[in-house]
């Protein structure tokens, strides 16, 4: 501490960050918790409305959870082990439904399976009622399986190859080496992947907005609270309750997490390949990918059919016309890129710098600094919108505009990821370089300008591309945000849903995927750019 | 190795005759929550020196190299350098560059521009820097690889670039950690001459760290032997080697036979002790303790000699003759090691020149110690009498 308090401008550097994660994190949080008061919290839970949508909560959460890390495993074992053909074709597809909202998979069953879905009226002459639990859980499982799949293949990605070798050397067949090595191995990792599924699952909103009906959920039920009856106490109320519950599985997957230390943490390649899987596991390896990325791509596909003909699946006549929805409500569309992109680059730059403060420098506090950094990470967006709403939709804050309001809460609430992805960036970073910086005259921050900030350029450009993705398909964060002036296209889609413009709604999420991917093309290729001279120096 | 006779009082004589300490450290102190990794560590160095910090891993020697640097805030004591106190001010700006072990050298810059880093932080004109980075790179031998990323150096290549960023800057005092022991032997033997070629030629002190005591022997001017945190010993080359005070010293050190004896006379300049029957007298500076103490002898290998019966052998003249059996023996090159059990205890023997031994030894040998080559290890409580040359550098 001494030490750091020697530089006025370290110093100054430091208070500036605590001051701005105390303010965008822990005040507005503060807020919805106080909001009810005492009376409020007795009255709440004498009143039990609570106790129903907690059940369905803790009931769709475990149902959704289990479904989606089941095929999430099934797909990340499959790209991971095997050398089954395709693979580039099952990653993209994989990859597809993280640019996307996710409550889009709700506007596609209903279009693929509702009172007039295309295979249940169409094809099968049936129509059925979709709301409710059921399909709430099927289209969480396939909107939720991608997210499982990513965080289980980094697990199965990092279990070292050279014990796999060992294990296969001394005589174990490939289940052997699975049952007796990988899967002990990377067992935290997996029931800390599971765990974070399970956060997604309990926070999502959009889903069972859309096909919940009266299988009420907290999130839901937060919603409903404000937007019908403008109880803003029983909405913080049930609020805390759904965050309480995301803390508590967030704890658990941080201490899973804490302890796999021995799984190798660089993710560095190892020289030697992973022993080979025969070949019927690898077909049956494919035979999963290959349906489930059907799956994905008909949810997908029906969405840009509806966007393309007339009025989907009654008339199939090609038309355009529903962009036009797209052109007048450009504005929502250019909030979402100019909220989104600035955003993204404060936020990567702001991670960074966050990281190099806690990982790099002592100080008093680092360590609920970084507590409060990976926070946004366990609080459902329906309680961080109201969170923001609560705290800074204040008369005396009317001078500030609310696209920079939803900006900042898109920035505070993305901040684990960026963060998490400088402080490994860091730690594979050897003091020596820039102790070495600092030996031959520069200041931390110097050193940190020169030296640090340029060898994390891969782990900015992680906070830059999930903030976002994840800022551009958020729902939750800004339903309580937004005005008519500062609307965004998730806020668009989901109104023309509710509005029953299948047309419309499809042309938008069409339109937002595109620009999505628009944008992440733009920025692989800068970066592919700078990969290049980074290659070159690594010779 | 030349100064066999150097008694431990002439070490103080020579302290006396220093010129004026340029790095100072005062009872400094660092701890790690229960462990103390440097324990009250008080040393001077001099202007110009090549003093090496020589330890085992974990007694202290980095962490002492890192309090200098400022990389880490000291618990107690205070460093001085050029006269002015430095263990309050930042690490950039104590004028300490320092050599890494592992080079450390900036991965997204060229070789030019790792070089030129300390001389922008500084804001030398253009001009001037590259000036004087071809000169530093000239000094280094390194004039054709400017355009190089430091991922196309071989290690030895990337030792220099390492030394010539930290060079550049003009340090007050240049810190070395380890930088050799990531490089093969050959090359690693090469670069010590190297380096205190440089060192010389540069006049600039060097603070070496190392655990390698042949490195250590072969460039310092002065060599602090650190265990548990504490400097054990501080003194040349020659000291160190010769005049261990501690039996610790005198094992890490090179190798050495350690064998308890008893006082039974004292005189001026010999001490006279009895080693199981024989009694002998070893010439001692300045002889301290009592008659019937226990001291230590330390005896080195190469100073014995070896041969194979003692009956039609009239041995070395002056010389005790030990009667013992060879327990084995390994071929290092240079010499071959016996270790011989003497009564039961096992010393350990070099023969020079193997290749130009007749015969092997086998059976039944007799040991041969020169009483003169013997060195004196007195019992901890009588340390403070034989290490006068602490005292001196407190002020």
């Amino acid at each position: 501490m001494r030490k750091t308090l020697r530089e006025p401008a370290l110093v100054l550097t430091l208070v500036v960050v605590v001051g701005l994660l105390g303010f965008f994190i822990i005040y507005p949080q503060l807020r919805v918790v106080l909001v009810p008061g005492l009376a409020g919290y007795v009255e709440f839970v004498r009143e039990q409305t609570w106790v129903k949508p907690l059940l369905h909560s803790l009931q769709i959460t475990i149902l959704s959870t289990t479904t989606a890390v089941t095929l999430g495993f099934v797909y990340a074992y499959a790209m991971v082990y095997s050398d089954m053909p395709w693979k580039r074709f099952f990653r993209l597809v994989g990859i597809l439904p993280l640019l996307s909202p996710p409550f889009v998979v709700a506007a596609s069953y209903i279009l693929l399976f509702g009172p007039r879905g295309i295979i249940s009226y169409r094809l099968l002459g049936q129509s059925p009622n979709v709301l409710g639990l059921g399909g709430l859980w099927g289209v969480q499982t396939i909107a939720f399986f991608p997210f499982a799949y990513q965080l289980i293949a980094d697990v199965l990605s990092r279990s070292d190859p050279s014990l796999e070798q060992a294990a296969r050397n001394l005589g174990a067949g490939t289940w052997e080496v699975f049952r007796t090595v990988t899967l002990p191995l990377s067992r935290p990792g997996l029931a800390a992947a599971t765990l974070m599924t399970a956060i997604y699952v309990l926070e999502d909103f959009g889903n069972p907005a859309l096909i919940g009906g009266q299988f009420t959920v907290l999130p839901t039920q937060a919603y409903g609270l404000i937007s019908g009856f403008g109880d803003l106490a029983g909405a913080a109320a049930v609020s805390t309750m759904l965050t309480v519950l995301a803390l508590l599985l967030y704890i658990g997957r941080m201490r899973l997490e804490g302890s796999r230390s021995y799984v190798t943490i660089a993710g560095r390649a190892s020289a030697i390949p992973r022993p080979p899987v025969p070949r019927q596991v690898t077909w049956a390896c494919f035979s999963v990918c290959l349906l489930l990325s059907l799956v994905l791509l008909l949810v997908y596909g029906v969405l840009l059919v509806s966007a393309l003909v007339q009025a989907f699946p009654a008339n199939f006549t090609f038309t355009l016309r529903h962009f036009d929805y797209v052109r007048t409500q450009a504005l929502s569309l250019r909030n979402t890129l100019v909220y989104g992109g600035t955003a993204a680059i404060v936020c990567g730059l702001f991670t960074v710098l966050l990281g190099y403060l806690v990982q790099r420098r002592e100080w008093t506090g680092r360590r609920v600094v970084d507590v409060v950094a990976l926070l946004p990470a366990a609080i459902p967006g329906i309680f961080f919108g109201i969170g923001y709403a609560s705290a800074f939709n204040q008369r005396w804050l009317d001078w500030l505009d609310r696209g920079a309001l939803i900006t900042i809460s898109m920035i505070f609430w993305n901040i684990p990821i960026g963060y998490q992805a400088a402080v490994v960036g860091l730690q594979q970073i050897d003091r020596s370089i820039d102790e070495a910086a600092i030996s031959l005259g520069a200041s931390s921050l110097r050193s940190f300008r020169d030296i640090l900030f340029p060898m994390l350029h891969s782990a900015l450009l992680v906070g830059i591309v999930t903030t976002f993705v994840r800022a551009v398909t958020t729902l939750s964060v800004v339903i309580f945000l937004f005005t008519p002036g500062t609307t965004v296209a998730t806020i668009t889609i989901f109104q023309l849903i509710n509005d029953f413009n299948w047309g419309g709604a499809t042309a938008f999420t069409v339109a937002v995927i595109g620009m999505a991917v628009a944008v992440l093309v733009v920025i692989w290729v800068i970066s592919g750019r700078r990969a290049a001279v980074q290659t070159m120096a690594s010779g | 190795m030349a100064c066999s006779n150097v008694a431990p009082a002439s070490v103080a004589t020579e302290h006396r005759a220093l010129p004026t300490a340029h790095l100072r450290l005062d009872a400094v102190v660092k701890r790690f929550d229960a462990v103390t990794a440097v324990d009250h560590v008080t040393l001077a160095i001099p202007q110009g020196a090549f003093a090496t910090l020589l330890g085992p891993s974990g007694c202290g020697k980095t962490t002492l190299l890192r309090l200098i640097a400022g990389f880490y805030e000291p618990d107690g004591g205070a460093m001085y350098l050029d006269n002015a106190r430095i263990d309050h001010l930042p690490a950039h700006k104590r004028g300490t560059a320092m050599v890494f072990q592992d080079y450390a050298l900036f991965p997204h810059m060229r070789v030019y521009e790792n070089v030129a880093y300390g001389l922008r932080l500084a804001r030398l004109p253009k001009g001037q820097i590259a000036q004087r980075v071809a000169e530093t790179l000239q000094f280094v031998d390194l004039s054709d690889l400017v355009e190089r990323w430091p991922k196309q150096l071989s290690g030895g290549q990337q030792q220099r670039v390492a030394l010539a960023r930290a060079l550049v800057v003009r340090p007050k005092v240049l810190l070395l950690d380890e930088p050799l022991s990531n490089l093969d032997a050959n090359l690693r033997e090469r670069m010590r001459w190297e380096l205190r070629a440089l060192q010389q030629r540069l006049n600039i002190t060097f603070l070496y760290v190392t655990h390698d005591q042949s490195e250590a022997l072969a460039m310092s001017d002065w060599i602090a032997v650190m265990h548990q945190g504490r400097v054990e010993q501080w003194g040349t080359p020659g000291d160190i080697y010769y005049h261990p005070q501690t039996p610790f010293m005198a094992e890490f050190v090179g190798s050495a036979n350690l064998q308890p004896a008893v006082v039974v006379q004292r005189s001026d300049h010999a001490l006279t002790v009895r080693l199981s029957e024989h009694c002998f007298s070893v010439p001692v500076a300045r002889p301290a303790g009592q008659l019937g103490d226990t001291v230590q002898l330390c005896i080195r290998p190469e100073t014995l000699t070896m041969s194979d019966t003692a009956s039609d052998h009239p041995g070395p003249p002056a010389c005790i003759g030990l009667v013992g059996t060879i327990a084995r023996q390994a071929f290092l090159g240079h010499v071959m090691r016996y270790w011989v059990q003497i009564n039961g205890t096992e010393w350990i023997v070099d023969h020079p020149d193997p290749g130009a031994a007749r015969q092997q030894h086998h059976g039944p040998v007799t040991v041969w110690l020169n009483p003169a080559r013997i060195h004196i290890i007195w019992p901890a409580a009588y340390l403070s009498v034989e290490q006068p040359e602490y005292e001196e550098m407190e002020d």
